[in-house]
């Protein structure tokens, strides 16, 4: 298993050039990372595009790192799901089908997962927990499905507006618990 | 508006825009502000953070072994590199009335092994991301490498790489990005010391560059070079 300081201390050398270092980079993170890029496209095709982007990117970028006081796991995550979403968007007539969402009730910590997060997580769940349970599912939708505000007005048959106003209520009353 | 109000306004917003949210436009701005208001910068970290954490479940899936070999493909050109045959020369230019002409020798070659330590990075990209590279200079060496990640000359065009320097009045041609991913250029040594705090810039130019010395197409793409 990589610690944190493990994956920093890569990233370190990725940016300084090394190759090797960039191997046991990908060695380390590609397979949670490709579990991002899979979960949120659900295709296996864009999901290896996807994965290619973001190690490019990461080689790109690791020079900024370190200054930008993000924990090694959190950028990865960060660059790599923003990524996909990027792709799920340019995607053409994107179709929604509620019975092909996933049961997000049903996510729970690999154990590769617990060394990284098991407290982050734990407060995350906790807070959400807090919100009413549609709420709580719509902001995980937005985050790991990378819902629109349209996509997930349709959803719960709300008008968009009223969407965006749950959501940004949802959004404070998540960000007062977590800095509770 | 109250302060407290304000100050949740902008956490939801940050949400909002970890989430990919905002639409274009709200996007914008957002990024607009970031630029200058570091707290905001912040506020996003803490979403991200608290967000990656869920992302935390997903089951991890070992990618098929030919994934790394097309990216170290893409990174490091392995399967296209033909030694000697990228040699090329480059225009030369005015730097308007205070300096004579300079000449640079820009040589474009497949980059291998990027050497340790780049000392400045920028990222030159168009507003609507259709070209995006990013440039790492090594001082050492004076090698400036860039990384066309997206987007490429139209047809029978060429992309030229200009330099502007903090309070320079006119931009200064570092060269033409190759048809390959990766481009390295040579700075000329006279230019090095101006490369911490300037912009570069990428214009759309005839192929072959620029006739006159100074950009005659589109600017495309702009990015502040920032110190590693």
């Amino acid at each position: 298993m990589t610690t944190r300081d493990e994956i920093e201390d890569l990233i370190a050398r990725v940016s300084l050039g090394d190759r090797k270092a960039f191997s046991a980079l990908y060695e380390a993170t590609s397979a949670k990372l490709f579990g991002v890029c899979l979960r949120i496209l659900n295709n296996r095709a864009e999901a290896e595009e996807t994965l290619q982007e973001a190690f490019v990117r990461i080689w790109q970028k690791s020079g900024s790192y370190a200054a930008n006081g993000y924990s090694p796991m959190t950028w990865l995550i960060t660059l790599t799901r923003n990524l996909a979403i990027d792709k799920l968007r340019t995607r053409k007539g994107r179709t929604f089908d509620i019975d092909e969402m996933y049961d997000l009730s049903d996510d729970k910590p690999g154990p590769e997962a617990q060394a990284i997060a098991t407290s982050e997580r734990a407060q995350i769940d906790a807070c959400m927990a807090e919100l009413e349970q549609e709420k709580a599912t719509a902001v995980k939708s937005a985050y790991l499905e990378g819902y629109s505000y349209q996509e997930l007005a349709t959803r719960y048959d709300v008008p968009l507006n009223t969407m965006r106003t749950w959501l940004r209520r949802s959004l404070i009353k998540l960000k007062e618990c977590l800095t509770r | 508006m109250t302060p407290q109000e304000d100050h949740s306004n902008d956490d939801a917003l940050a949400g909002e825009y970890a989430l990919h949210l905002l639409d274009a436009e709200e996007r914008q701005a957002f990024e607009d502000r970031m630029v200058t208001d570091s707290r905001l910068l912040e506020r996003v970290r803490d979403w991200d953070h608290h967000f990656a954490a869920m992302a935390e479940s997903f089951t991890p899936v070992v990618p098929s072994s030919d994934i790394k070999v097309r990216i170290d493909d893409r990174l490091f050109g392995t399967a296209g590199d033909k030694p000697g045959s990228r040699w090329r020369w480059f225009t030369s230019f005015g730097l308007g009335a205070t300096v004579a002409l300079i000449a640079i020798i820009a040589v474009l070659s497949f980059v291998n092994p990027p050497p340790a330590e780049p000392a400045f990075t920028a990222q030159v990209a168009a507003e609507d991301a259709s070209l995006v590279v990013v440039a790492n200079y090594f001082p050492q060496t004076g090698r400036l490498q860039i990384d066309r990640l997206v987007g490429a000359a139209a047809d029978g065009r060429a992309l030229e790489l200009w330099l502007i320097a903090e309070g320079a009045s006119a931009p200064v041609s570092l060269g033409l990005l190759s048809a390959d991913a990766v481009t390295a250029l040579q700075v000329n040594s006279s230019l090095a010391p101006q490369i911490a705090g300037a912009t570069l810039a990428i214009s759309d130019e005839p192929s072959g560059g620029s006739p006159t010395g100074a950009p005659t197409g589109d600017v495309l793409a702009v990015g502040q070079v920032s110190e590693i």
